[in-house]
């Protein structure tokens, strides 16, 4: 089995913590409750060949209160950016904490746009989003309340991570 | 480190260790139980190896091996991390740290910090969510609008999708006429204003004009411009407690800017208000700056009316502050407001009262006695205090402008609300300007905007009237004296009797986003001459100047291969002039553009070359074919030693990047023979011609050909 480590990104209020509680516990809250520092959770998940062990890293939103902190990308296999679709700010800003995190690692990242339940509010057409996602190794649209995609996106990173490892 | 001290405090909840070797610590002081759950054996060992089950702490760890091998003094910190073990919850944080060559980890135990800074964020991020999710819907909605009401003109055909599209929304939507008359409203519009459709005895736009207009002096303004505006207004409807609305004004225009409807976007925001009205800083002061809100501004401001004392109003507002936050994102946006302030309050002294009044909008109170003088000279401090470059986390750096307009008790009004609306009316007059300025009010000043909002309104019509003509210019290779190109130049004869000078109405049409049609209109019309030019066997290359506005017209490339194609003329017979400001503030869209209009086969030029930028690489990036050097260099060259230096210096780097060298402004022989030894490529000026109507610049290409020709038999057979 190996293990890696996974950094959750994005600004606050986008449902990083729920994607992972989702992910771990396969339970979500309606409940804001706003994260404060760094929490880890880990997960085996079993892929074709072998297992492998995530490190999922849940890193406090990124806006005005809580800065982009680089030392925590440090030894992370994979990123995970998360945006909100029913707020098109946090577009913009996952999109500037991928580019403060392409400078200090160059490791595949991948996007989720969470909160696939709710209707999408946001005014990025297809092309756009299709053209902004595409620095990113995979999109996801994710719903940390339905579970929709979520099992998949973690499944797919693991499966990547381990191919990358194999070769 | 004295561990006595920890010790004898007792009260610092916290574990020391000294690091012996890589991964070999001594515990000096571990009092507390919860190092059990981390590090087992911190207390049952003297001396321990750090394994812990602690993937956090683990990193954190190896981090600090570096800072102890490599760094000199100081300390790192961890930053709060949440360890659960066994069930038990733990809020922790770490610092490496050295002291007289000896090396020690700490660890915080910060569950009180961790449950304040919770509880702190917690409010503040629902507060910033909230604000995020009403500027979102409204946005949003804004944006589905504006694409609806742009399809159509006629009000049948978009009654159904505008239905669709605000009917189920939660946001209140107004949709009027641009006499401001009602054309939809939906039912949440009816539901904020605690009504229903059929009983309302004022319509909700109604209130909301009425509103906006009691409450805010900018009102007149935003109306009359056709300008888009959001801010907060207060509904008291007695014996209720009040609303609080977010308002998002949008005018939707045509191409030529004229409006074809306002859409009113309206939250209920009455419950972000309880959250922050108890806090009581919160309600005075803006919680990304620290510095006095709108609210307490105008408290501020009616109080100093009411002293009938002498005063000062300065109205400061950010260069596109929409654009850069745009651009670098909102988070970037707040830092730069952030260190703006910084900047700013030290200039102003105790007795004056610096206010945020809007996203990017600041006020200042004069309270003492100071000239008029002193007010500008204050701006000026200001404004070359906020252009110094902003450094971003990232490495980039970000340049802003400064607009400042001024009003002054009672000289200029004796109203609070007057003296707002009238420093509200120099700072918009202040933005026409394109560098940073200080601008006071005045009648002169009242009459130059009503000229201005004349003219914008006249240009709406000039393209439909034929009031625009495109003069020529020709440019001459120095070596031969042929015509290879001419730059197409735009006139307005307004209604045939006023001739407008592009000085004049340029910034206008680019400040008002006309200049996108009228740019349209000269590659339409430029292409076209190159036809008749084809058709008359003058084989001629126009060049035509291309704004900033147009840079960011997503249709501007499509436009230029139609107009190509429609005109059958071959792509190398049009060239596109950029200024460096253009290529230096759009730098990806202009990258993109150039890259395609270069595969399409037309060339391109950089105007005024050597007035902007220093940064050059883009020269070397770029596809770019030739440079023209500005006049400003040009007319003085033959006595200033320094423009001739600079000259010869612009040629070198041009030719060794193996790029053409056009001068303009050439008015002399002498500089003819400068420019022509000095091996400059072309050369355009009145000293051959000065720009033409199309029929005389074709005679010009007839006679200048038989010139030619004669100057060439002359010399007879080789």
């Amino acid at each position: 089995m190996i293990q890696k480590k996974i950094c959750l990104l994005g600004a606050s209020g986008v449902g990083k913590t729920s994607l992972i509680k989702q992910f771990v516990e396969g339970i979500f809250s309606d409940k804001y409750l706003t994260s404060i520092g760094v929490k880890i959770d880990k997960k085996r998940v079993e892929c074709q060949s072998d297992s492998v062990q995530l490190m999922l890293w849940d890193i406090e939103g990124i806006d005005r209160y809580c800065g982009f902190q680089p030392k925590y990308i440090r030894g992370a296999a994979a990123i995970i950016i998360v945006v909100d679709h029913t707020r098109s700010q946090s577009l913009i800003e996952g999109i500037e904490i991928f580019k403060l995190a392409r400078d200090v690692s160059d490791v595949p990242a991948i996007l989720a746009i969470n909160k696939a339940d709710l209707d999408s509010t946001w005014h990025w057409g297809e092309d756009e989003l299709a053209e902004l996602s595409h620095p990113f190794s995979h999109t996801f649209h994710t719903s940390a309340k339905s579970g929709a995609n979520v099992e998949l996106l973690f499944s797919t990173l693991a499966q990547k991570l381990l191919s990358e490892a194999e070769q | 480190m004295n561990i006595s001290l920890f010790k004898a405090l007792g009260i610092i909840d916290c574990c020391v260790f000294k690091r012996l070797d890589a991964d070999h610590y001594e515990t000096l002081y571990a009092e507390h139980e919860w190092i059990d759950l981390l590090l087992p054996q911190a207390r049952q060992e003297k001396s321990f190896t750090s394994p812990c089950d602690s993937p956090f702490l683990d990193d954190f760890l190896m981090q600090a091996e570096e800072f102890w091998e490599y760094a000199d003094y100081g300390k790192i910190e961890s930053g709060i991390w949440n360890e659960k073990i066994n069930d038990q919850e733990l809020k922790l944080n770490a610092y490496a740290t050295m002291d007289n060559g000896d090396f020690y980890l700490i660890i915080d135990n910060v569950l009180d910090l961790f449950k304040q800074r919770q509880k702190t964020l917690q409010s503040a991020r629902e507060l910033l969510l909230s604000n995020d999710k009403i500027v979102a819907q409204q946005e949003y909605i804004h944006q589905r609008l504006d694409e609806l009401l742009n399809q159509s003109t006629t009000l049948k055909n978009i009654q159904q999708p505008i239905t669709e599209v605000i009917e189920k929304t939660e946001v209140g939507v107004a949709i009027l006429s641009p006499n401001l008359q009602p054309i939809s409203q939906n039912p949440a519009l009816y539901s904020v204003f605690d009504t229903q459709l059929a009983q309302a005895e004022t319509e909700p736009y109604q209130l909301i004009l009425q509103l906006f207009e009691k409450q805010y002096p900018e009102f007149e303004r935003v109306i009359s411009t056709g300008s888009r505006w959001s801010g907060e207004l207060f509904w008291l409807q007695p014996p209720g407690n009040g609303k609080w609305l977010k308002l998002a004004i949008y005018p939707v225009k045509t191409d030529f800017q004229q409006i074809t409807h306002w859409v009113f976007i309206v939250n209920d925001i009455s419950q972000v208000k309880h959250l922050l009205q108890n806090n009581e800083k919160l309600t005075h002061y803006d919680a990304l700056t620290d510095i006095p809100n709108r609210q307490y501004f105008w408290m501020q401001l009616e109080q100093s009316v009411n002293n009938a004392m002498p005063f000062y109003l300065l109205y400061l507002d950010i260069k596109n502050f929409k654009r850069i936050n745009e651009i670098h994102g909102h988070s970037r946006g707040d830092q730069i407001i952030q260190e703006l302030v910084e900047r700013i309050a030290p200039h102003i002294s105790a007795s004056d009262m610096l206010a945020r009044i809007g996203g990017g909008e600041f006020a200042i109170i004069r309270q003492k006695t100071v000239t008029e003088q002193q007010c500008i000279d204050l701006g000026h401090i200001l404004i070359e205090t906020a252009t110094q470059p902003f450094y971003l986390p990232n490495g980039t750096h970000c340049e802003i402008g400064l607009n400042i307009g001024a009003a002054s008790f009672p000289r200029d009004a004796d109203d609070a609300e007057t003296l707002m609306k009238f420093a509200d009316l120099a700072v918009f007059n202040a933005k026409k300007a394109t560098k940073s300025s200080v601008q006071f009010y005045s009648q002169k000043l009242k009459d130059a905007s009503q000229r201005i909002i004349e003219l914008e309104n006249a240009l709406q019509n000039a393209i439909t009237n034929h009031e625009f003509e495109l003069f020529l210019q020709p440019m001459l290779d120095l070596t031969t004296g042929t015509i290879l190109k001419a730059e197409a130049l735009l006139r307005w004869n307004r209604l045939d009797t006023e001739k407008i000078g592009p000085d004049e109405f340029i910034p206008i049409a680019e400040q008002t986003g006309l200049i996108v049609p009228i740019g349209k209109w000269v590659i339409s019309k430029a292409c076209e001459m190159i036809s008749t030019l084809n058709h008359r066997g003058q084989n001629c290359k126009l060049s035509v100047n291309l704004s900033p506005r147009q840079i960011s017209d997503r249709h501007l490339l499509d436009f230029i291969r139609t107009s190509i194609k429609n005109n059958h003329i071959q792509p190398d017979q049009l060239e596109l002039e950029l200024t460096e400001g253009v290529l230096v503030d759009n730098y990806d869209k202009v990258q993109f553009l150039l890259t395609e209009v270069r595969k399409l086969g037309v060339s391109v030029s950089i105007d005024d070359f050597g007035t902007g930028y220093s940064s050059l690489s883009y020269l070397k990036k770029l596809p770019i074919d030739h440079i023209k050097i500005d006049r400003s260099f040009i007319q003085d060259l033959v006595n200033d030693e320094n423009d001739k230096a600079i000259i010869l210096a612009i040629i070198a780097m041009a030719h060794s990047l193996k790029l053409n060298v056009i001068a303009e402004g050439v008015e002399t022989e002498l500089q003819r023979n400068f420019l022509q030894l000095n091996h400059c490529n072309l050369a355009q000026g009145y000293l051959f011609s000065r720009p033409l109507p199309f029929a005389q610049f074709c005679d010009y290409l007839t006679t200048t050909a038989n010139q030619t020709l004669i100057g060439q038999s002359a010399l007879g057979p080789k």
